[in-house]
């Protein structure tokens, strides 16, 4: 059931084009990566879903109503935009308890959160003294305070350490496990491959693709890496018959396009020895690569976050 | 609107900028009153009449103006420390209609400028009356019209909060709107209303001080209602402007 839905959203700042009809969908109980280069617009789309920035053009609903419109917002969407959004004088948990108060959440749940984001022991310091870290962790126990239904990150494992980011990771999982929608827009594309069930790229303020991690690596093509002394002679063999290959090293070739068999059959029939052979999926990253190259050549244009 | 207003009421209770507020303001009315009663009399520049006569009493029973700009400077911080902190992001995520998280901190700030004005009143109060029964003077002013000008303070520092939260909900730029209120207070209205005697009832810190006795220049002060009605007509003004470019305004 899609519970974030963007349909031609676009934003335009003066003469730059932030966001360009870009639609996407995020489902109930799944993890959606939102990935884009530095300026591809995601946090100025993340910020006109949360009704905080005005759309030029387009659409963004959260359970089928512009945020602003929803009954007691925060009980259905929990949102952490940055690690800064917080009076420095004020402790952690007046900071909650002020958040609470505006959602109106009842004061025990402050408890709860502090707890479950592991800063209970650092509930009564003031936030000026916080690390980034644990900015972040504050950030997504005022997300959580709603307990609600869809959550909206962006960037949340910024600052985090390795415990952290593996906090993190399971917190996410076990949201979406329990039947939260989580849309996460992140740079550190490996973790998002391990939290991910959809990935979304923006690059350029477009839409790139929206797919499965799974369709995405398998639309992407595996690639079949191959380590032989007589490389070169393997390499025009493999070009004749019409593969794309390259040279990853004088005795490496990588192969996209075609399985081990084939490779292995053409290499055997030329009597040529084959020392390794080995299909590999690309990952996350490679794809990514792949899909934003292109534009990536060109001069990015300084876009407002 | 009840959601909203407690949250800002915890917001101003959470963190220590109104305590200082409030100690830097009526720490300032004491000095002030407390000079101005040691010269009264003396012919000294600031203060010429006597404690004795009712224009002695009154100019330092009016003496409260600095707690009344403190409770202006709180308004404008209540809308301020949003841009400042970034926590407008928070703010607006909880109550995404804006306008209703102004409204919510015009009346919170009127709120706490009430308790602003009311400590300055209670402080040229127990100075002007302490000084006066010191020197075994008579007291010049009528019990009602010494309760008038402590009602007018506490009612001119509510305003003026109020006009404050406007006014730094408009400029958002914490540091530009202190600076703003503080030169528009101490250097434009006096230099408008000097320059000007008939405008100066009508400028809205003159209005807000003459309500707690201090007339302005000219001598000519608006009845006590209209002085209200201005001031909570100019902050009406300033709130509806304030709250519809807050609500066209991008948060990023």
């Amino acid at each position: 059931m899609t519970v974030i839905e963007v349909r031609g959203l676009t934003k335009r700042f003066g003469p730059v084009l932030a966001v360009d009809d870009v639609s996407f969908h995020a489902d109930r109980g799944t993890v959606t990566g939102f990935l884009g280069p530095n300026g591809a617009g995601k946090t100025t789309t993340l910020r006109m879903l949360l009704g905080l920035i005005e759309p030029t053009g387009g659409t963004a609903t959260i359970n089928g109503r512009a945020y602003r419109d929803l009954p007691g917002p925060v009980h259905q969407v929990g949102a952490v935009l940055e690690a800064t959004s917080f009076h420095p004088g004020r402790t952690a948990r007046d900071h909650l308890r002020v958040q609470a108060a505006a959602g109106q959440v009842g004061a025990s749940r402050v408890s709860e959160v502090l707890e479950l984001a592991g800063l209970a022991g650092a509930a009564h310091r003031r936030i000026g003294g916080f690390s980034l870290g644990m900015r972040q962790r504050l950030g997504l126990a005022t997300a959580l305070l709603g307990d609600p239904g869809a959550l909206i990150l962006d960037e949340p494992a910024n600052g985090l350490d390795p415990d952290g980011v593996r906090w993190l990771r399971g917190l996410l999982r076990g949201l979406a496990a329990g039947g939260r929608t989580v849309l996460v827009s992140s740079h550190i594309l490996a973790e998002v491959a391990q939290i991910a069930d959809h990935v979304i790229i923006l690059d350029h303020g477009r839409l790139i693709t929206q797919a499965t991690l799974t369709e995405l690596t398998a639309r992407a093509g595996q690639v079949v890496r191959i380590r032989t002394p007589r490389a070169a002679q393997l390499h025009a063999a493999l070009a004749a018959a019409g593969q794309r290959a390259h040279m990853a090293g004088p005795d490496r070739l990588e192969v996209t396009g075609c399985t081990p068999e084939q490779a292995g059959t053409l290499a055997a029939q030329l009597a040529i020895p084959i020392y390794e052979c080995a299909a590999q999926a690309p990952s996350l990253e490679e794809v990514f690569f792949h899909l934003t190259a292109a534009p990536a050549s060109q001069p990015p244009q300084e876009m407002p976050r | 609107m009840t959601t909203a207003i407690r949250a800002e009421i915890l917001k101003l209770t959470t963190i220590r900028l109104p305590l200082g507020l409030l100690a830097t303001g009526t720490a300032l009315t004491a000095a002030m009153a407390a000079l101005t009663a040691a010269q009264a009399g003396s012919g000294a520049s600031m203060a010429d009449a006597p404690l004795d006569t009712a224009a002695g009493l009154t100019g330092l029973l009016s003496t409260t103006y600095f707690a009344m700009i403190m409770a202006m400077v709180l308004g404008v911080t209540t809308a301020t420390s949003e841009f400042r902190h970034s926590t407008a992001t928070l703010t607006y995520l909880a109550t995404p209609h804006r306008a209703r998280v102004l409204a919510a901190k015009t009346i919170t700030a009127f709120g706490f400028g009430l308790i602003f004005g009311l400590a300055g009143a209670a402080i040229t109060t127990a100075v002007g009356l302490g000084f006066t029964a010191a020197k075994g003077y008579h007291v010049t002013l009528a019990a009602t019209t010494i309760a008038r000008y402590g009602a007018g303070a506490i009612l001119g520092s509510g305003l003026l909060a109020s006009l404050g939260a406007g006014l730094g909900s408009l400029i958002r730029s914490q540091l530009a709107a202190v600076i703003t209120v503080f030169l528009w207070a101490f250097l434009a209205e006096n230099t408008l209303g000097g320059l000007f005697h008939p405008l100066a009832p009508y400028l809205p810190f003159m209005a807000a001080t003459s309500l707690a006795g201090s007339p302005p220049p000219g001598g000519k002060p608006l009845p006590f209602a209209a002085a209200t009605l201005l001031i909570a007509g100019i902050t009406a003004i300033t709130g509806a402007v304030a709250a519809r470019t807050t609500a066209q305004a991008d948060i990023s």
